[in-house]
């Protein structure tokens, strides 16, 4: 087997990849990867270097994890799983990711293919008048500092007191939507300032909003789809990627340049300066998560107001209300937060970088609503090739601290992307296929061409075989809003 | 004829994000190709107006910290004024071992239409970051989180 390290990996199973503790020094515990034989061989060298980087963190719980769409990313992975015992261990920035509470979520209806294809093309330029994308969009909430303050404390909840979604939306979003934790005099005036004006927008990038379809053939655990509200039959559903844009990122950055000089302070030493960190129970690191719990809830707040946006347009389209249209929301999930979960170890703060929590049926933290199906998981593949709805496990909880995948993972730069191929042809390419995709930005359309990602099948089934999550059902795309 | 900067996008440092190397005859045109650089990634310059513009100062001993905070202020005032640029003059300065960097903002707020827009830069990372001078030649590295 060639491998992108020259680092020993040790077979666990066919789906679980360890590197020893003894493999890089300062490493305290072993590093492990979930993948097939082949999805491991095409990973690049930058995740074997980072998660075993994250495996040398002061107060680092039995194991630094990757999932199998992990990829190089800013100290940690993409795909990156870290616990850490509270009472010893760190929080990082970069474990959290810079685009905080980046996240997917989605909303069923009662919708088939049958009626929507017709006006697919009006249903998706509605979409995009309605939801502003791309470079310095700004949204159509107008917030004062006051007004932010609020959003940054109450998340979604904010957005449903003023009448942007339904109070059942709140059951079915991670922590209820809202995180307790968070303390907006945390948070600078300068992340304040690039983050009033964004509530409601996708920004650019890989987010993204999408129309999909639900194939009879395509669901795998009929049971659990019905009880998610997806019944297949040609189902439609809206699919939304992002998070908490420029906020979230004026808060990693802020603190990032704190904790660099904070580590000095606590004698804390990094393979990566973008593993900057600090002891948990620390003012800084405090600090930083009370801030970091004010983006999470911006990026609920983000969400639930596109949520509304599309509402609005489908009932404009259809001319139903969307209460009579049945677009209830799935669910809403978090990839990119650290979470303090208790575990067998005890009280742990849970890292998850480009991995979704998930937690299996009759987990004491979920709601009645999940208590027998687990945890939805929502996964974004490439706006070719579709994306999955999945449940949480036991197992997950057991081996994995509750987290999962997230989407497909990108294989090729951006840069090689766009030299594959022009924005105008990949459009032109996607409508052939039944795709109509609507974007500001042609260069970065071409971007996320489908073949700059992993095969999302190929990781869905890693971690399907794993035990870690259970297939429910494949979403496949008809429309795409991109930045 | 040979330009005191240029700059060239990167294809393989950042898989999911963008990266640049800029070069100039002096810490000024480094720092201008970098600035270009940036500008040329968030949307054509060239089909941005120039109805809005600010002036900035920032100092620190360190021109890599100095480089590395003018770039990040200008992100920031993307989405703080929601504009995108059309250029950027800038100054670099010592005095007593402290750096002066002053600069201009040229833009315009974001307009779908009549702009060519491309990446959301929501931020400068110091993932490989260099800022060096080699033979009188300066270079600069630049990793943006898109």
């Amino acid at each position: 087997m060639k491998l992108k390290t020259t680092m020993h990996v040790n077979k666990i199973t066919d789906e679980i990849w360890e590197i020893p503790a003894s493999e890089k020094s300062g490493m305290l515990v072993p590093a492990r990867i979930y993948a097939t034989e082949e999805i491991l061989q095409s990973m690049d060298q930058g995740v074997f270097d980072q998660v075993t980087n994250v495996a040398c963190l002061p107060g680092i719980v039995r194991h630094a994890l990757c999932m199998p769409d992990g990829h190089w990313g800013y100290g940690f992975p993409i795909g990156g799983v870290a616990a850490f015992d509270v009472r010893n261990g760190v929080i990082s920035p970069g474990g959290v990711g810079y685009d905080v509470n980046c996240g997917m979520r989605l909303i069923r209806t009662d919708l088939t293919l049958a009626d929507v294809q017709p006006r697919l093309e009006r249903l998706m330029t509605e979409l995009f008048r309605l939801v502003p994308a791309g470079v310095g969009a700004g949204g159509f909430v107008r917030l004062d500092r006051k007004a932010f303050d609020s959003v940054m404390r109450n998340g979604a909840r904010w957005c449903i007191e003023r009448g942007y979604g339904w109070h059942s939306d709140l059951s079915r979003i991670e922590e209820g939507g809202c995180i307790e934790a968070a303390d907006p005099s945390k948070v600078t005036d300068h992340a304040v300032s690039r983050g009033i004006n964004q509530l409601g927008t996708l920004g650019s990038g890989n987010h993204y909003l999408e129309v999909q379809v639900v194939s009879d053939e395509r669901v795998f655990d009929r049971a659990a789809a019905e009880a998610l509200g997806i019944t297949g039959h040609e189902q439609i559903v809206v699919m939304v990627h992002c998070g908490s844009r420029g906020f979230g990122h004026q808060v990693a950055s802020d603190y990032l340049r704190i904790f660099e000089k904070a580590m000095r302070r606590y004698g804390i030493a990094v393979k990566d300066q973008q593993l900057a960190c600090a002891p948990f129970h620390s003012p800084e690191g405090q600090d930083y998560f009370a801030a970091m719990n004010c983006a999470a809830n911006t990026a609920f707040a983000n969400r639930q107001v596109i949520t509304h946006q599309i509402r609005e347009a489908f009932a404009s389209v259809f001319g139903s209300s969307a209460e009579e249209l049945g677009m209830d929301l799935v669910y809403d999930v978090a990839h990119n937060i650290a979470k303090v979960e208790r575990y067998p170890e005890g009280e742990l703060l849970v890292h998850r970088k480009g991995s979704t929590r998930a937690f299996g049926p009759g987990h004491p933290e979920l709601p009645e609503v999940f208590r027998r199906t687990g945890q939805p998981v929502i996964c974004g593949g490439s706006m070719e090739t579709g994306s999955y709805l999945l449940v949480g496990t036991d197992r997950a909880v057991r081996d994995t601290f509750g987290s999962t995948m997230h989407g497909s993972g990108r294989t090729m730069s951006r840069a090689q992307a766009k030299k594959a191929i022009r924005g105008e042809q990949l459009q032109q390419q996607m409508k052939r296929q039944g795709i109509l995709v609507k974007a500001v930005s042609m260069s970065g359309l071409a971007e996320e061409a489908g073949f700059a990602y992993k095969n999302i099948s190929e990781v869905v089934e890693t971690v399907d075989r794993a035990g870690i999550t259970k297939k429910v059902a494949e979403l496949r795309p008809i429309g795409n809003i991109k930045g | 004829m040979t330009l005191a900067h240029s700059f060239r996008y990167l294809d393989d440092i950042a898989v999911a994000d963008m990266a640049f190397e800029a070069e100039g005859d002096s810490i000024e045109e480094v720092c201008r190709a970098a600035t270009q650089a940036l500008l040329e990634s968030m949307a054509n310059t060239t089909a941005v107006g120039s109805t809005w513009h600010r002036v900035i100062e920032l100092q620190d001993e360190e021109l890599p910290q100095l480089l590395f905070d003018w770039l990040s202020e200008i992100i920031y005032w993307k989405d703080a004024a929601g504009v995108v640029f059309h250029d950027a003059s800038l100054t670099i300065m010592n005095k007593d071992g402290l750096w002066t960097l002053r600069g201009r903002l040229v833009g315009a707020p974001v307009d779908r239409q009549a702009q060519e827009l491309r990446n959301d830069v929501k931020g400068i990372t110091k993932h490989l970051y260099e800022l060096c001078e080699r033979d009188g030649k300066w270079t600069a590295r630049v990793v943006l989180d898109v």
